[in-house]
Order: structure tokens, then C-alpha cells, then sequence
């Protein structure tokens, strides 16, 4: 079975990494093909990554009120550029009312602090699903 | 007692403890060498530390204002924090600055901006403690001191220093570790002859401490850095006791109550020995350290915030008891937002409360003699200087700097630090135990919710700045900055005061340096160098 491939990024200026490394570590033990686009990403670059390395979902960690400004833009690039890549968010600074904005925008899962990995890994998984399974397809036919 | 107990640094406890000799002999009084039990003899009663909030928002002018609520309030002392852009020397006018601009901090990046953030702020006699990266910080209290007529040998407060891990955690400024410690060894020499009672080396452990450092490692690879500037400074020529004095800690404080106060007095009685019998510093002053602190931000949860209030509260009462100099209590909203003016006024008042009201100021180092205090003391004392000497022996530090070793210690408590939380391992109330449905969690959360924009208005102000000023006054200005970074010689800070006299902004002095180095003007690709 294939594995399901994420990109995990912080916003703009936002320096906390700890969220990210956090997140990161049980993704990796929950066999999922994590890369990390580290620090200082805008939403161009970061959609830039994620086509490069063709992940499944995108995944940013904010820890400051950036994502504010990005996550519109991230998801009319995404829409412009005609790829339907999952966006999730997490972080402390969420709050169960900035998750309401964020679904409306699009955004495919927002964890806000007291999310459960389990929780943040069963969501991705299920969004990565569709693709993992083409992926593990090809892979057999081929 | 639960089996195999352990401190927050994994140091094993007993079910409890009696005489056994040790240090505890060797412990002096309070006020004497080595300082273990406190710098000073008495106590006063009312105000006998620094009580202040970390706090900045906004303009600076903004944050001004926020600052004569808090000293209204009775803060005794301001202590300033940057947005992320002046945290990581960038002006507020960076693309990359543009959506964050005052909404973590003050955005303060010239001369003007410090004139307005200091305006009509007594600093002949309130403290001012900045985390804003010192060399800015430093020159624009020297031009709010100018502008004020306030005389500079009269200047307290302190500038935080975190030369060798900057750049492997928190605010990253891209410049080469040998540059940034000489920055801060120019900042030492500078303060030295100009603000003689300011404490310009501020050892922050806390700043590198919250990617979840155990108490050990903090102090650990906070003496590797005090170490590192000290032996820098006497490569200079510098006598060390022109300078000692001006060094202090800001540590970190988390909730293991006793471990705190073990860590401050071992750090008190490492610092001592160290500065007498290997630095040869004979004034009692370079003995005997100034500590402050932050309590924890990681301590702080999204969860149940009112929580926060009473955690604050316990790690201040350690800290009170340990003996410190100053105290900031993390708001209780912390974890969720930049502070609001509610979760200060909470914080202050814990200060307040403990200081007048619990008796627990009236004698200095209540728990000396503790058989408890003194054997963890001992013992998280030798895990420091254990640590420290590991470490050493590893090789040239700014090479191991450069090697990515820290990082690699940053990185891996990171993720310790997340699974001692998922495991269970780190009980937290109302994270891992004792949780709530996020329906029924609401306390507080109608400040907690709450948000501010970016300051628009004084990013505007800047460019027009910007645009005013007079182009070959402000190139002056950063030419002999150009010169002074490439060749090593001439003093940074004193550079940084001019090239502010001459217009100049934090973004466009840092890139100069950065250019002098052979980097980047700008890191993220996007602005032109001056010149």
C-alpha cells in the first residue's frame, strides 16, 4: 500500500516550529511520507513545494495570526491553479470560531489546540485516501 | 509518594530526605559568597523585585500607551517585546512583515519609533528591559535618552542575548554565529563606558528553553553561552570586572515548583565559583548574578485558560521564593493571543498579592536548609556543570553552532516534549487529564477569542519615513556600518546609534551587516540593499 504524502509549512514570519515538529513526528509513526517545508513559506511558495513534490495534503502550522492573510490566498491559487490539494490547519492560536472561517474558505481540517493526533491522523489519511489508492493501484498494475 | 518519582529534569527523588551533609555546610548566608541562598542579606517589604509584564502591540505609540497602563497599575518596570518582524530585524514595510506588523509585539525599527514607544516614560528611574534584539534596542534608548535629557549613568533595564542559538530557534536574524557574537560582545564594550547600570548581557534561556528544554539543559547551554562572550570579552583585553556586573539570567520558570528554586541557587552558586576562580572577576558584583524570569509560555494551554491564572501563580511563588530580581508572569492568554490588557492586569495583580499579602518576602531564602532544597540543589548542579563541560569538550562552540548541533537539541526536546504530553507521561490538567468538551469549555473565552489587524496605519508612516529622508545622509550612515561589518574592526553599536541619528532603519542596518558578511541584504530575496 502506498503511502499518503504531506507538506507540512509555517506562515510568513511565524517562528514557532514546535506545533509543526510535533505534528510531524506522529504523521512519520503513523507510516506517512512527510516532508517539511519549513519556515518562512508565503502561499506561493508553499503551493510551489506541494506541486513539486505532488503530496496529497498540505498541512500548515500557525502559531500566530498570519494565516489570516494567507490561507485566502493559498486556497484562490489552489482553485486558480485547478488542483484539488486538501489544506489543513493547526495550531494554539485557532479557536473553535476561526474554524467556522476556515471551513468556509475551504479549508479541508482546522485543529485547534486539545486536537487528538489520532484524530489529526485519521482526517488526513481519509483525504489522502483516494489518491493513496490510485498510487497503490498503478503500483500493482504496473 | 507515586514509585520512582522524578523532577521535570529527570533527577530521581527520594520519598524524602534528611541530613546528609553535602554542600548544605558550605552554604554561607544569604548575601555572600557563593551567593547560593541569594545576592542580597534582607529583603525589603513591598517591591522587592521588579514587577513587570512582557508587552508591546501595535504602533509604538500604541504600545506607549499600553505601557503607562501597566506602570499605572503599579508595574515597577517595562519590558518590551518586538513583533516578529523587529524581532528578526526586519522594518515593518518587508513584503514578508506586511500581515503580522504589531500584532505579536511593538513594531519599533528607527529612532522616531523609540522616541514615541519611550515617550514620556520616566527612564532616569523606571527600568526598561527589552527582548527587541539588543543592538537596536540599545541605540534607540540611548536617542530616547538624548531626546529626554536623561543622563545615561542613571539608565537600569536589560537587553536579552542569544548570539550562539538564535538562528536554531525562535526569531531567526541570518547572520553567521562569529558576527553575532561579536555584535553582542560590541554591545558589552559599548554599555560598559556608556550605560555603566544597565544590564546589557541578559543571558535569555528562556528564549531558547521553550521548545521544552528540561532545567538542566537550559542552564547547561546558558553557560556555554555566558562562557562563550566572557572568553570573547577577555580576548578583547577587557578587564572582567568592568563588565561581570552588567551580566545577568533571564531563565525560564515551568511547574516543577522545587526544581525552579533548586535551578536558581545552583545557578547562583555555579556563576559565582565560575566568575571568581576561573575568570578572576574580584568584585562581589561579578559574583553574584542577577536572575529574572519568565514563567513559562509552554506551560500556558489553549485549554481551559482560566487554569493559566493559577499556574502563573504557583511558578511566581517559586520564583519569589528562589530570590530573583524581577518577574514576568506569562498571561493567561497567552497560548491563544497577544496578551490583553485583562490577562496583564491578572498577572500584576499575582505579584502584587504574593509580594504584600502572603508574607512570603519578609526573610531572604525561606526554604535555605531545607534538607530537600539543598540535595536537589546539589544535584541539578552537577548536572549542569556536567552538561556543560560535555558539551565544551566537543569542540570550538561556534562550530558546533555552525555543525547544527544545538539545532539537533532544539528539534529533539521539540518532539519530547510533544510525546511526554500524547504519552501521558507530562500530566497537564485539562490537556492529557481532567479535559473538557470544548462546548463547555467557555470561561474566558470571550477574550481569548478576540483579534487585532496588523498595524496598517504605521506601516504607511514608515515608507513615507522612508521616503523623506535625505539619501546620501542615510548612506553615510551605513557605509562605515558596510565597512565595520566586513573588516571587524569598530564597535557595531556604536555604529547602529549613528546610522539611527542618520535615518537609517533596524531592516536596512541588519542587511548592511548581512551584506558586510557576504550574505544576503535580504534573506527572503525581496528588498534592495541601501547600498
Amino acid at each position: 500500500m502506498a503511502q499518503a504524502k504531506i507538506l507540512i509549512g509555517v506562515m510568513g514570519v511565524d517562528q514557532h516550529e514546535n506545533g509543526a515538529v510535533a505534528v510531524m513526528r506522529f504523521l512519520k509513526e503513523a507510516q506517512m511520507d512527510v516532508s517539511y517545508a519549513g519556515l518562512f513559506n508565503t502561499s506561493e511558495t508553499l503551493l510551489e513545494k506541494a506541486m513539486d513534490e505532488d503530496v496529497d495534503v498540505i498541512g500548515i502550522s500557525c502559531h500566530s495570526w498570519e494565516y489570516i492573510h494567507y490561507l485566502p490566498d493559498l486556497m484562490e491559487r489552489l482553485k486558480a491553479a485547478g488542483r484539488q490539494v486538501p489544506v489543513v490547519v493547526g495550531g494554539s492560536v485557532l479557536t473553535a470560531r476561526d474554524r467556522d472561517e476556515l471551513n468556509k474558505l475551504g479549508v479541508a481540517g482546522v485543529f485547534p489546540a486539545g486536537s487528538q493526533p489520532d484524530d489529526i491522523i485519521d482526517a488526513i489519511r481519509d483525504l489522502a485516501a483516494e489518491r493513496v489508492r490510485e498510487r497503490t493501484e498503478a503500483a500493482l498494475a504496473g | 509518594m507515586t514509585k520512582d518519582a522524578k523532577t521535570r529534569s529527570g533527577i530521581p527523588l527520594k520519598a524524602f530526605y534528611e541530613a546528609e551533609g553535602g554542600e548544605s555546610g558550605d552554604l554561607g548566608a544569604p548575601g555572600t559568597f557563593p551567593y547560593t541562598r541569594g545576592r542580597y542579606a534582607r529583603t525589603r517589604s513591598g517591591g522587592s523585585w521588579i514587577q513587570r509584564e512582557l508587552s508591546g502591540e501595535g504602533s509604538p505609540a500604541q504600545s506607549n500607551e499600553l505601557m503607562r497602563y501597566l506602570l499605572d497599575l503599579g508595574q515597577s518596570g517595562v519590558d518590551l517585546i518586538g513583533d516578529a518582524p523587529t524581532m528578526s530585524m526586519m522594518d515593518p514595510d518587508h513584503p514578508l512583515s506586511l500581515p503580522t506588523a504589531g500584532t505579536q509585539g511593538v513594531s519599533a525599527c528607527c529612532r522616531q519609533d523609540y522616541l514615541e514607544l519611550l515617550d514620556g516614560i520616566d527612564i532616569e528611574e523606571t527600568s526598561v528591559s527589552s527582548s527587541i534584539p539588543a543592538v537596536f534596542s540599545i541605540a534607540g534608548l540611548i536617542h530616547a535618552a538624548r531626546h529626554a535629557n536623561a543622563a545615561p549613568e542613571k539608565l537600569r533595564g536589560s537587553t536579552i542575548q542569544v548570539p550562539l542559538y538564535q538562528e536554531d530557534c525562535s526569531y531567526r536574524i541570518h547572520l553567521p554565529v562569529n558576527f553575532r557574537s561579536r555584535l553582542s560582545a560590541d554591545c558589552v564594550e559599548y554599555c560598559a563606558k556608556v550605560l555603566p547600570r544597565f544590564h546589557v548581557f541578559l543571558e535569555d534561556t528562556y528564549y531558547f528553553s521553550e521548545s521544552g528544554l528540561n532545567g538542566v539543559e537550559e542552564m547547561a547551554l546558558g553557560f556555554v553561552e555566558i562562557r562563550h562572550l566572557m572568553r570573547l570579552l577577555i580576548s578583547r583585553g577587557i578587564d572582567v570586572d568592568t563588565f561581570a556586573p552588567r551580566i545577568a539570567i533571564l531563565l525560564n520558570c515551568s511547574m516543577d515548583f522545587f526544581e525552579e528554586i533548586a535551578k536558581i541557587r545552583a545557578t547562583r552558586r555555579l556563576f559565582a565559583r565560575m566568575m571568581r576562580d576561573e575568570f578572576g572577576a574580584k568584585d562581589p558584583r561579578s559574583q553574584s548574578v542577577v536572575i529574572t524570569s519568565h514563567t513559562s509560555g509552554l506551560a500556558m494551554t489553549a485549554q481551559q485558560p482560566v487554569n493559566n491564572i493559577v499556574r502563573g501563580s504557583l511558578q511566581s511563588l517559586s520564583l519569589v521564593l528562589a530570590g530573583v530580581q524581577a518577574i514576568e508572569i506569562s498571561a493567561f492568554d497567552e497560548a491563544l493571543r497577544t496578551p490583553s490588557r485583562e490577562s496583564h492586569l491578572v498577572s500584576l495583580r499575582t505579584q502584587q498579592i504574593i509580594d504584600l499579602e502572603s508574607g512570603v518576602t519578609k526573610v531572604a531564602d525561606p526554604l535555605g536548609g531545607s534538607y530537600f532544597i539543598e540535595a536537589l540543589t546539589d544535584d541539578i548542579e552537577k548536572r549542569i556543570w556536567d552538561m556543560v563541560l560535555d558539551i565544551e569538550s566537543k569542540g570550538d562552540i561556534e562550530d558546533l553552532v555552525d555543525q547544527g548541533y544545538f539545532k539537533e537539541i532544539f528539534h529533539g526536546v521539540m518532539e519530547r516534549q510533544s510525546q511526554n504530553v500524547a504519552s501521558g507521561e507530562e500530566q497537564v490538567v485539562g490537556v492529557n487529564v481532567h479535559q473538557m468538551p470544548e462546548e463547555e469549555d467557555t470561561m474566558l473565552r470571550d477574550l481569548t477569542d478576540s483579534k487585532f489587524p496588523p498595524c496598517k496605519d504605521h506601516i504607511e508612516r514608515i515608507k513615507a519615513y522612508k521616503e523623506g529622508r535625505d539619501q546620501s545622509r542615510l548612506q553615510a550612515g551605513l557605509q562605515p556600518i558596510l565597512e565595520a561589518s566586513k573588516t571587524g574592526s569598530g564597535n557595531l553599536l556604536a555604529l547602529t546609534v549613528d546610522a539611527f541619528e542618520a535615518g537609517a532603519t533596524a531592516g536596512e542596518v541588519s542587511g548592511t551587516f548581512r551584506q558586510g558578511c557576504g550574505g544576503a541584504y535580504d534573506p527572503f530575496g525581496q528588498v534592495e540593499a541601501v547600498i
